[in-house]
């Protein structure tokens, strides 16, 4: 391995081949902006300039690393240029950070700061730009903002292959668009350039001075929209910046999903149905136990359901596959005696979702299907005609299609119309609200925490089965 | 005359650019020779021993540069002539596109032949009209009596030529950045390393040299590297071809002998400067070289430029260059606040927009002087103006960016006053002068 030496201390490079990838692995900071682990090195910024002894200053991101050099990150030269390259880049920017919704988590800002710190030298005009440039309709542009360091057109090529972005005009004039003849709508992973993206220039429509980011926090978590289990931040307002004169709900909302970068399961990706979470979790809730439709309490459904199991000769149980490892356990440690079990999707692809590609995007569109299966196997679920109770966990289930004589027992979160078709219903809680992991369809594990409160009249899976089992476990619950 | 000739030796007549004339004067003899008698090896040795530099601008030693390409080592190579003559006050080029193109056909197949090239391209500026139509024309008669194509003249080497006509940006006239305009790409310029003769074109190994470059192979190879050398002096082989322009009274292209004086050349050759004016300043190698006056401080003591002989080493010495051989002189009475400002113009509309120090730094540049001339100018711009320059200058990706830097230094270095004085009094010292009146 080759060993060099930055800013005197002996570093071994390992498994890295540049200059700024050794530093910043070793705990040496090198400012870059164009620069990006997952893309091509074009070194344009021209910030993350370093001191090769004997041989000047130079980018580090396309400087190869060579056994024995020796490296300074902050000499006076260094120091020197890389304050007048922010001095540029800061030329033409409207810097206009009060109404951008990056600051707080802008590279521009923090290395301003920590490099520059000097009032602009420039008395000149600056150049102007278009503001909020529509791309898509996720995505707004501004073009003032834009330092051109071409992160967002490099993802469209290298990563989500749509090659819709591109760079228009010369000099102080260039400007990020996006190809002729289509919009970033093509792209089902746009909304990562939002994220890569060093400036405010690229923003989220959804997202758009919805909150500033230091308010926030995020909770890690998992997208169960597809098998792939994406490692994702579900940002909420944090506790200590809640407003008493919100809606409660509000000061709980998940206001943005963002990629936790897993390299096992997503790298620092996720496409934009990860993104629009809300589409699914956000659905009308069932916070109410129904038996045959009128409203009961919990403890009568659960009651209910202990005289249904008591009575059946032949129960049938549909599995959840969005239910976590724990719930899984749970059931199968509780119920797995009564009840003939079969893992069921509880979601199927959509009209016009991407079913599956090569990036990311898998055609089965739960989170825990091998998880599920692991524990109940993997045979496509029977009903046999004599069936006298079917317990159906999870949506994705059409009542009709069940044998007629069948009582049904429903655990579920959101508001559909099954709830009151069912014999007994008992609403759970959703993955926000809870702890818990996913088996991704690769068998990586992933962990989700939780950051909503359980609303009244919900409960949780993991400890609704054991009550199912013993009523005498309630009095201690 | 300007000393011994290797590229305009001969009559211009009306047919003297074609096949039948170029062969007549001994043309794609020494292309028969060499696929005859010499190794690709013993070609690229003869370059090499030529000691000729690069013409196109940086002086880089050729044979140097195409001792990076082993012919042998099974993949493709590909040999490319930059025509994008884009350097303003450049127009050298141009003469040989027009006047020899079968010199420069006839030396990119000894080239192809020496670098195991199957394909080469000429990549011409799309401006250029009658040199592309007379290089079309060429390559033609070329592939018709058999010059290009399979088994050329029975010797078992194949190449084919590719003209490719850019579309008028200055940027692509930067050797990696006309690769990707050959590749159909954004025409950027590349970082280095990896170099260009290691990944270039198709990311394959490539040599890109200036067209005046490449045309004098076949001279070298025909009367062999020693009688190249004995032309010129020993450290700056061969002649320049020279564009000069401006306040001089024979504008046009002239063949100089490497070493030759000054004085003649301005005075006899050219015809001294117009309405007889004094010499202000000369640009010797097209506005990207630094700007020499006569009372350079650096030019040899207190010696003036006419003092001095036109070769790499003397004018380096003076801390210019011959650059791309774009002459232009300025006589006395011009306003070099004015001139700053068109060639800092030119230096905003042609950035490309790549990199951060050229992109934003050009157009400051221009911005300043813009006002400077409207009468606004402030004291401390000049200051800003130095900065500017310095911290373009070996910060950028290509070397356009460093030119605009070294263009704008040099100029201020020597006019000092006349900035001052333009800021001070919001007017210039000279009326704004451009012409030679």
């Amino acid at each position: 391995m080759p060993v060099i030496f930055i800013n005197g201390e002996a570093v071994d490079t390992g498994e890295h081949r540049t200059v700024l990838q050794a530093a910043l692995a070793n705990g040496f900071y090198v400012p870059h902006f164009c620069w990006h682990p997952e893309l091509s090195v074009v070194g344009n910024c021209r910030v993350c300039l370093v001191e090769q002894e004997g041989r000047g200053v130079n980018i580090a991101c396309n400087m190869p690393v060579v056994d024995g050099m020796r490296i300074e990150t902050d000499s006076e030269t260094v120091r020197a240029q890389r304050k007048a390259m922010l001095q540029f880049i800061l030329l033409n920017h409207p810097v206009d950070c009060g109404i951008c919704d990056k600051a707080g988590e802008c590279a521009l800002q923090d290395y301003h700061y920590a490099y520059n710190g000097e009032p602009a030298l420039s008395r000149e005009p600056k150049q102007k730009g278009t503001k909020f440039y529509p791309l898509s309709s996720r995505i707004l542009l501004d073009n003032e903002r834009c330092i051109l360091c071409s992160r967002c057109v490099r993802f469209t090529r290298e990563v989500s292959k749509s090659n819709v972005l591109g760079i228009e005009y010369r000099g102080d004039s260039a400007l990020v668009r996006p190809a002729e003849d289509r919009t970033l709508d093509d792209d089902p992973y746009s909304d990562n350039v939002i994220d890569i993206c060093p400036v405010g220039a690229l923003l989220s429509r959804s997202f758009l001075h919805q909150a500033r980011v230091w308010y926030l926090e995020p909770t890690p978590s998992v997208c169960p929209r597809c098998a792939r289990g994406c490692n994702v931040q579900l940002w909420h307002r944090k506790p200590e910046w809640r407003l008493k004169g919100l809606d409660p709900a509000q000061n709980t909302r998940i206001l943005r999903v963002t990629p936790l970068e897993n390299p096992r399961v997503n790298g620092p990706w996720i496409c934009n149905r990860g993104r629009d979470l809300g589409e699914v979790l956000e659905r009308p809730r069932a916070e109410q136990a129904l038996q045959k439709g009128a409203g009961v309490t919990m403890m009568e459904a659960i009651e209910a359901t202990r005289a249904l199991m008591a009575e059946s000769t032949r129960s049938i149980a549909l599995v959840s596959s969005w239910a976590s490892n724990e719930e899984l356990r749970a059931f199968r440690n509780a119920l797995g005696d009564n009840f003939t079990s079969f893992v069921k999707p509880d979601r199927l692809p959509e009209e016009g979702e991407v079913v599956e590609d090569e990036l990311l995007i898998r055609a089965d569109k739960n989170p825990n299907t091998r998880g599920a299966q692991a524990l109940f196997g993997s045979d496509p679920p029977e009903i046999p005609e004599d069936a006298d109770l079917i317990l159906v966990w999870g949506e994705g289930v059409d009542f009709g299609r069940l044998p007629r004589g069948a009582k049904t027992v429903f655990l579920g979160s959101w508001l559909l119309p099954e709830v009151g078709h069912a014999d007994v219903f008992i609403p759970l809680s959703i993955q926000t609200e809870r702890r818990g992991h996913y088996t991704n369809f690769e068998g990586v594990v992933s962990a989700f925490e939780s950051c909503q409160p359980r609303p009244e009249g919900v409960i949780d899976a993991e400890t609704l089965f054991p009550l199912l089992a013993a009523p005498g476990a309630w009095g201690r619950g | 005359m300007t000393g011994r000739k290797v590229l305009t030796g001969f009559e211009i007549t009306a047919d003297s650019h074609t096949l039948a004339a170029y062969r007549a004067r001994g043309g794609y003899e020494a292309l028969a020779r060499a696929l005859e008698t010499m190794q690709p090896e013993d070609v690229t040795q003869e370059i090499v021993d030529s000691g000729i530099q690069g013409r196109g601008g940086a002086a880089f030693p050729a044979g140097r540069k195409w001792q990076g390409i082993d012919p042998h080592d099974g993949q493709p190579h590909y040999l490319i002539a930059n025509a994008d003559e884009g350097e303003p006050g450049t127009f050298k080029d141009r003469w040989v596109l027009e006047h020899d193109p079968h010199a420069l056909l006839e030396s990119m197949l000894l080239g192809s032949y020496a670098l195991g090239v199957r394909h080469a391209f000429v990549y011409i500026r799309g401006e250029y009209d009658r040199p592309w139509r007379r290089l079309d024309a060429a390559v033609e008669e070329a592939y018709a009596e058999g010059l290009f194509g399979e088994n050329i003249l029975g010797s078992g080497f194949s190449c084919d030529l590719f003209v490719f006509r850019g579309a008028g940006a200055y940027v692509c006239g930067e050797a990696s950045s006309l690769l990707g305009s050959i590749e159909g790409t954004r025409a950027w310029p590349r970082n280095r390393p990896p170099r260009m003769t290691v990944r270039g074109l198709y990311q394959a190994p490539t040599v890109v040299n200036n067209v005046e470059t490449i045309a004098s192979v076949a001279w070298i190879i025909r009367n062999g590297a020693q009688a190249f050398r004995e032309i010129g002096t020993e450290k700056s082989p061969g002649t320049r071809l020279i564009s000069i322009s401006g306040h001089i009274r024979y504008p046009g292209v002239y063949e100089v002998e490497l070493g030759y004086s000054w004085t003649k050349f301005l005075h006899e050759d050219c015809g001294g400067l117009l309405c007889n004016k004094a010499l202000k300043a000369v640009i010797p190698g097209g506005i990207s070289s630094q700007v020499l006056t006569g009372m350079d401080a650096k030019v040899l003591t207190p010696g003036e430029v006419e003092g001095m002989t036109l070769d790499h080493e003397v004018l380096r010495a003076a801390g210019s260059s011959l650059g791309s051989g774009g002459m232009i002189v300025i006589a006395a009475g011009t306003c070099m606040v004015r001139l700053l400002q068109i060639m800092l113009r030119f230096y905003r509309h042609e950035s490309c927009g790549q990199c951060t120090p050229c992109r934003e730094g050009t157009g400051w540049m221009h911005r300043i002087i813009d006002r400077i001339v409207a009468g606004d100018g402030r004291p401390e711009d000049i200051g800003t103006l130095y900065h500017i320059a310095r911290f373009n200058d070996g910060t950028t990706i290509c070397g356009l960016g460093d030119a605009a830097g070294y263009a704008a230094i040099a100029m201020l270095d020597n006019f000092r006053d006349e900035f001052d004085h333009y800021i001070e009094h919001g007017h210039s010292k000279f009326g704004g002068n451009l012409e030679c009146q």
